[in-house]
């Protein structure tokens, strides 16, 4: 039942992310070759006219993904100090479970709505492809869909935590969306952000990891990052950890 | 009284998001030395700020704050139970919109003038400047473009009650707005804040040197201006329908 409360609360945001992730796909392999190399930031040297190319530009390390991030901040929001706004706080409270379980029910919902969102391309653009008579390799949709995955799970953990800690309605999203600028400008400008590939934008495209295979028809990424990812996710776990030994604490 | 109301509902919000974009631009003005090692090749002091700052990081940050700063409204004191309060004041529902909308057009003005501020005074502290005048033409073409943008949240959250949607309804319009006006047709046919924004493409943006060389766009601007203005009555006669 609580599972289905949180779902309750969430589907409209996760529909909505996941309607504009599908036509986002759909547009970025059917009209490809009405599309512009766009903002994505492909090094000049990977620059072609190649169908690969095109979706990565455009889903794994366009605007599909920086619109992703964004949405998943707001799958992230959860907690019961909105739910005190909204003067619910106190039905809720009063369920025969623990304030645990209600957050705990929230973030499984949330993580299990974020799992299906990061699958959305690797389903959508290697089967379309198919139909406009061009290959995408799953392999490497799933590649991405694990690195989407892995990195989202942090906003997502940081988006939970403000809004357990802020009470007004915006002042979460606002900074958490903040947040996640000012994390990717400084990893972008820093030597040691640099270096170290800190930019969790740069780790979900993998920005500067892409090579053309030996045919020059699919652009591959190196192999994935497997203790970057396990560490991102054991501080996103941390970051739900600390949301919920707060909300435990908190009088409503 | 309503502006006041309107002002303690959205300040934090607006607080945030001035103090996020004058740190950005102190930031990229102090940060230069570093910042340019981003760069294929050493890019001027004015292409430098262009890249990172009046098409870059700092135009999406401003768009995307923008757009929070707009949502809110009726249909969410609905939620909360205050509708009625607000309803049982003397004034016209019309009114109520009218005010809550100037005040964010005038924050989202005021957000557009903090980079032509910041840019241009810090610039000599590191040893180089940048021309007031290109720091406020951009600010007049980022305050129009963003009382556009501002209108998507405000207008989503006159149409959606539901806790979120509002914006997430908002930041899916703009990703569909921006992709579609890149496409070839429409890039001919259609206005494109984002250009307008940046310059970029644009008549009066000179790419090499990265400087805004001809008049501000007025017929544009003005066009953009008069939907914003039938925007605000749109979301003003919705409210009047609605039932609270």
């Amino acid at each position: 039942m609580l599972c289905y409360k949180a779902w309750r609360e969430s589907r409209t945001r996760f529909a909505i992310t996941a309607a504009t992730l599908v036509g986002f796909c759909l547009f970025a392999v059917l009209f490809r070759n009405q599309n512009h190399a766009n903002a994505g930031l492909v090094i000049p040297v990977l620059r072609s006219s190649v169908f690969s190319e095109r979706v990565y530009d455009l889903v794994y390390d366009g605007t599909a993904k920086g619109m992703f991030a964004i949405l998943t901040i707001f799958l992230g929001l959860g907690g019961l100090l909105r739910e005190r706004r909204n003067r619910t706080a106190i039905f809720t409270l009063s369920l025969p479970v623990s304030r645990f379980q209600l957050i705990g029910t929230q973030v499984v919902v949330g993580v299990a709505e974020l799992a299906v969102l990061a699958l959305l391309p690797a389903l959508l653009v290697p089967s379309l492809s198919a139909l406009v008579h061009e290959t995408y390799p799953v392999a490497e949709a799933l590649h991405f869909s694990m690195l989407w995955f892995a990195c989202s799970s942090i906003i997502f953990a940081t988006a939970f935590l403000l809004s357990v800690v802020l009470s007004g309605e915006y002042t979460a999203p606002v900074v958490c969306y903040l947040a996640l600028v000012l994390q990717s400008a400084i990893m972008s400008v820093t030597v040691l952000g640099r270096r170290h590939r800190l930019n969790l934008m740069w780790t979900m495209g993998e920005f500067g990891r892409m090579r053309w295979d030996a045919q020059h028809k699919f652009l591959i990424p190196d192999p994935l990052p497997r203790a970057r990812l396990l560490i991102l996710m054991l501080i996103a776990l941390s970051l739900l950890a600390l949301a919920s030994r707060i909300e435990n604490k908190q009088d409503f | 009284m309503l502006w006041y109301k309107a002002w303690l509902e959205s300040r934090t919000r607006f607080l945030l998001a001035a103090l996020a974009i004058a740190g950005f631009c102190a930031c990229s003005v102090l940060l230069h030395r570093d910042g340019v090692q981003m760069f294929d090749r050493p890019p001027t002091y004015v292409e430098y700020i262009w890249e990172l700052v009046y098409k870059g990081y700092l135009r999406e940050l401003f768009l995307l704050l923008t757009i929070l700063l707009g949502v809110g409204g009726l249909l969410r004191e609905r939620d909360f139970g205050t509708a009625s309060f607000t309803l049982g004041l003397p004034v016209t529902r019309l009114r109520v919109v009218s005010v809550r909308a100037g005040l964010g057009l005038a924050e989202v003005v005021a957000l557009s003038l903090l980079p032509a501020l910041v840019i241009p005074s810090l610039s000599p502290l590191t040893g180089q400047s940048y021309p007031w005048s290109q720091a406020l033409q951009f600010a007049v073409l980022w305050a129009v473009a963003g009382a556009l943008i501002f209108m998507m949240g405000f207008l989503a959250s006159s149409l959606f009650g539901g806790e979120y949607t509002a914006p997430v309804v908002a930041f899916s319009g703009l990703l569909v707005y921006s992709v579609i006006a890149d496409l070839p047709f429409f890039e001919r046919h259609f206005l494109d804040v984002n250009d307008i924004m940046s310059g970029t493409g644009m008549p009066y943006f000179q790419q090499h040197g990265s400087l805004l060389v001809g008049p501000v766009p007025w017929n544009a601007l003005g066009v953009i201006l008069l939907l914003v203005f039938s925007l605000v009555t749109l979301a003003g006669r919705i409210t009047q329908q609605q039932d609270f």
